[in-house]
């Protein structure tokens, strides 16, 4: 078969690689942000690799001395910390879903291309951040799931654990906003007849994993405040001896830790579906269980977190759901399996290093899998926990799953990203060196666990039955860190003398091999239209290349080249992210500095906001793309997503509250010191300026700017009058006895509480904001989408404010376990 | 500002704005009153879970506009909202049962 389609080959300089060190610091170009990505995720990758290989050393023989306990510890706890959140996670989305998915779906740059550089700042400097603890007083010390608690000011009193609350909270800030980004991108900005059933399943686990991060992140944010809290402010969130419980923590963190392990592990997925076809020549086998297993993973994953807390007793019926959900979710991911052994069946193989790493991660993470169901029986699982078996089943499944899937994608993106091939024979080297490391190091760790080996030791006895494994292990972690020196060399040699790609290096079957070899800045000079899967290999060979595709010859175009729009750089992402970490350095330095860093990301937003239009942020005129949704406009999206997220938030906060209802023990409890009528008067107050809010919009909208100004005023003044009865009944009940600090009720009531009037406050600020820009005559009726966004989060926090004032106010006790 | 009209949102006009307000006000009263009648003190859970979802259902659908914008939209909410209610009774039952035998 011949191409008969040709491919715009532009020059390299006009590609989107060129430019100045300027241009890099402002971009807000998808691929750039992507290679930001991928180059800072490799330089923490190295970082993680020399932290693991100092702990093989240490562990190679007993009694070792290489380090001690404390080093020993934060070598661990920074190694887990680094490769999810720093290597695994920013790889896997930062780089591949930012630099691919725009192009697998025909779109010219992400749904929202500044928040997109602002997630990659606060991903560098919170990144940066916990790494400077190193140079302080030590690293984090109590392991990547910070278990209260260990995590407590008195049982680590040091910096190490504020450097990893801080930064956690700053990164997971940036992971949330790039799962929104995401998200509207593959809602609203698909090319014309992408459907979803048409989508790369690559962009489908990009979906799912968007949703997950949405979802799940809250849970962790809200445990890390508590922490922060306990840390900070002597608040006690997970004492005991005060009628709290440590076992809050784990559920937090795990109701965020399990659909984690997939927010690793989907894109890998996705890359290994995009990998197996193209080497196979083949469509994917079964696309639509394919998609629906995908959605079927991330809806399970969400409550599977209890099995790793079965060793903490929560009783029959508890274990035997998370037991039984933990088992079902080995069938969507074995359907992925069978799928991509179905792929390859009968397929044209070409073995190159990208279908060998994708091979790979197919029999490792198996492996993996294979043992991750043991743990989801209780009996084994309790004889596993916390030994070496676990950490070779986590290593299976992330190293052998998600790892060797990046490493693959590398090989199939990278000429595409850079327009040279890395070097195959080197490649083969790495491959093979990274598999037999790979399981030289981990496979011994299931006989070691076997044995009776727990984990996170610094060092053992002789005579344990356990020095020839470790021994093993120690000297295959460096076969396999001579695998990753070997693909170091590959990556910088051939950037400079690689063989030229050319657009469609493999014989690639969607989009983004459409497009220069690297791509233009804009990626697309006309954007496609898709009549059905696998649209590139349709146009080159037409309907009998692909049963699924429906041939549109030649493809059509949605814009003609005059009408592109390419994003304008912006200094205000680098600058919001710089002020938050600011902020972050000023909670462990000096509190002062705490608000220089909060005005600087303020005025950096207010900034963002009347910055000029930029590509994408807006409707996607023409780029409809499914009847079911029609034209959306990506900011209205973005914001009913943030607001889902933060209902979750707020879910957590409220769960906390009603969980230590009536534990304090001592007084003053909520029976004794709510005001109801002062209250049902803050609450008119609030349901009163939502009225406001609707007819500010209103009047916007019908280009009405005196009563315009008139209700945005009224609706902030309204926003402050309840801000000040809030003020008033906290100084009340300070006089009265309760402080933060005095009991669970204290804590939890001002936390929740004072959460909610923070987004007040922030909403506030906001509506002040249009009401200026009203005032500039800034505020047209052709931009109330403006106010109608405002209005989204003004009623939400109105919502949230009905709920707390019924369970919290007037049923006082009435609600809890 | 970078914002464009939403041509496709058919908002309710100021009288129905009002009338949601009226009803939120009525609906706020009744619960205060609840709170305060000892004869309602058996129901007072499911009564008041009751106005609470009342209230919260008239501002979403009328003051968010989910009634009257696009259902994508409602889906992105009510998915979230649904699995933000299943943290807190999930969580609820978890620690009912942990902390009872506490």
């Amino acid at each position: 078969m011949e191409a008969v389609l040709p491919i715009d080959e532009r020059p390299r300089e006009e590609s989107y690689l060129s430019g100045a060190i300027w241009g890099w610091l402002t971009t807000i170009d998808h691929k750039r942000i992507a290679v930001l990505y991928g180059f800072t995720a490799l330089a923490f990758f190295l970082v993680a690799g020399i932290e693991a290989l100092i702990m093989r050393t240490q562990l190679a023989r007993p009694d070792g001395t290489v380090v001690d306990a404390a080093t020993y510890n934060q070598l661990f706890t920074m190694h887990g910390t680094t490769m999810v959140f720093l290597v695994i996670m920013p790889l896997g989305i930062g780089l591949f879903a930012n630099f691919a998915v725009p192009l697998l779906i025909g779109a010219r740059d992400v749904a929202f291309p500044r928040l997109n550089a602002f997630s990659y700042w606060l991903f560098l400097f919170g990144a940066l951040f916990l790494h400077a603890s190193f140079f302080v007083h030590g690293a984090p010390d109590a392991g990547w799931f910070g278990y209260a608690n260990l995590t407590e000011r008195h049982f680590s009193p040091g910096t190490n654990l504020d450097f990893w609350v801080l930064a956690l909270l700053i990164l997971g800030i940036s992971t949330l906003i790039t799962g929104l980004n995401f998200l509207v991108t593959i809602i609203n900005m698909r090319a014309p007849g992408m459907t979803f059933m048409r989508m790369p399943l690559f962009v489908w686990t990009i979906l799912v994993t968007a949703v997950l991060i949405l979802l799940a992140f809250p849970a962790l944010t809200v445990g890390l405040i508590f922490l922060l809290m306990d840390r900070f402010f002597g608040t006690h969130f997970f004492a005991a001896t005060l009628g709290a419980t440590p076992l809050l923590w784990q559920h937090l963190f795990w109701l965020f830790g399990h659909p984690e392990v997939y927010i690793l592990a989907l894109p890998a997925f996705g890359i290994v579906s995009e990998v197996i076809p193209v080497f196979s020549r083949k469509p994917l086998f079964g696309y639509p269980m394919m998609a629906y297993s995908t959605a079927l993973i991330g809806f399970l994953s969400y409550g599977v977190w209890g099995h790793h807390m079965f060793a903490v007793g929560m009783g029959p019926a508890a274990e035997a759901t998370f037991a039984a959900t933990s088992m079902l979710i080995a069938i969507p991911t074995g359907v992925k399996v069978f799928s991509w052994i179905a792929t390859m069946w009968g397929g044209s193989l070409r073995i190159t290093t990208a279908f060998l790493f994708s091979l790979g991660l197919i029999i490792e993470f198996t492996i993996g899998g294979l043992s991750g169901i043991m743990h989801a029986a209780v009996p084994i699982d309790l004889q596993q926990t916390d030994s070496y078996f676990v950490v070779a089943h986590l290593h299976y499944v992330l190293f052998g799953g998600s790892a060797l899937a990046l490493f693959s994608a590398l090989y199939y993106w990278w000429p595409k990203m850079t327009g040279r091939l890395l070097d195959e024979r080197l490649g083969r080297w790495h491959f093979w060196l990274t598999i037999v490391g790979f399981n030289g190091t981990f496979f011994p760790m299931h006989f070691l666990g076997i044995a009776g080996m727990p984990r996170r030791i610094y060092h053992y006895a002789p005579g344990m039955g356990w020095d020839l494994w470790n021994m093993v292990a120690t000297v295959s972690a460096f076969i396999l860190a001579g695998g990753v020196a070997i693909f170091l060399v590959n990556l910088f040699v051939t950037l400079r003398r690689g063989a030229a790609a050319g657009a469609d290096p493999w014989q690639g079957r969607t989009l983004e091999w459409w497009t220069p070899s690297p791509p233009p800045e804009h990626n697309f000079d006309r954007i496609p239209l898709v009549g059905g899967r696998d649209p590139f290999w349709g146009w080159k060979y037409g309907a009998q290349g692909s049963e699924a595709v429906t041939a549109a010859r030649p493809p059509l175009e949605a814009a003609p080249a005059d009408t592109i729009h390419v994003p304008h750089p912006s200094w205000f992402p680098i600058v919001l992210a710089a002020g938050i970490v600011v902020a972050g350095v000023g909670m462990i330095t000096r509190f002062a500095v705490v608000p220089i860093g909060g005005l600087v990301a303020l005025l950096a937003i207010i900034g963002m906001g009347f910055e000029r239009a930029t590509a994408g942020e807006g409707e996607q005129p023409g780029v409809g793309t499914d009847r079911t949704l029609g034209v959306l406009d990506n900011r209205k999206v973005g914001v009913w997503a943030f607001i889902g997220s933060e209902s979750i938030f707020f879910a957590s906060l409220i769960s906390t509250y009603l969980i230590y209802q009536g534990r304090s023990t001592t007084g003053p409890g909520p029976a004794d010191i709510l005001s109801i009528p002062l209250t049902s008067v803050s609450t008119f107050v609030l349901l009163m300026s939502s009225l406001l809010m609707v007819l500010a919009l209103a009047a916007t909208q019908r280009g009405d700017g005196r009563w315009s100004r008139i209700w945005l005023l009224g609706t902030a003044g309204l926003g402050m009058v309840f801000l000040g009865g809030q003020v008033y009944e906290f100084s009340h009940f300070y006089h009265e006895g309760l402080a933060l600090q005095t009991n669970l009720f204290g804590q939890t009531f001002y936390t929740l509480v004072g959460f909610h009037g923070a987004h007040v406050t922030v909403g506030v600020v906001w509506l002040l904001v249009l009401a200026r820009a009203a005032f500039a005559g800034q505020l047209p009726a052709r931009r109330s989408l403006a106010v109608e966004l405002c209005g989204l989060y003004w009623h939400f926090v109105d919502v949230v404010w009905i709920v707390i004032f019924t369970l919290i106010y007037l049923l006082k006790g009435a609600v809890g376990p | 500002m970078s914002n464009t009209t939403h041509p496709e949102s058919h908002h309710p006009g100021t009288r129905v704005y009002l009338i949601v307000a009226a009803v939120l006000t009525v609906l706020t009263a009744i619960e205060v009153t609840v709170f305060y009648v000892p004869a309602m003190q058996p129901v007072l859970l499911p009564v008041l879970l009751l106005l609470s979802a009342a209230k919260f259902a008239l501002v979403a659908m009328f003051y968010m506009h989910l009634r009257f914008d696009r259902a994508a939209y409602s889906a992105i909410f009510i998915a979230q909202l649904f699995i933000a209610a299943v943290v807190i009774m999930a969580l609820m039952v978890l620690f009912a049962v942990f902390l009872g035998r506490g």
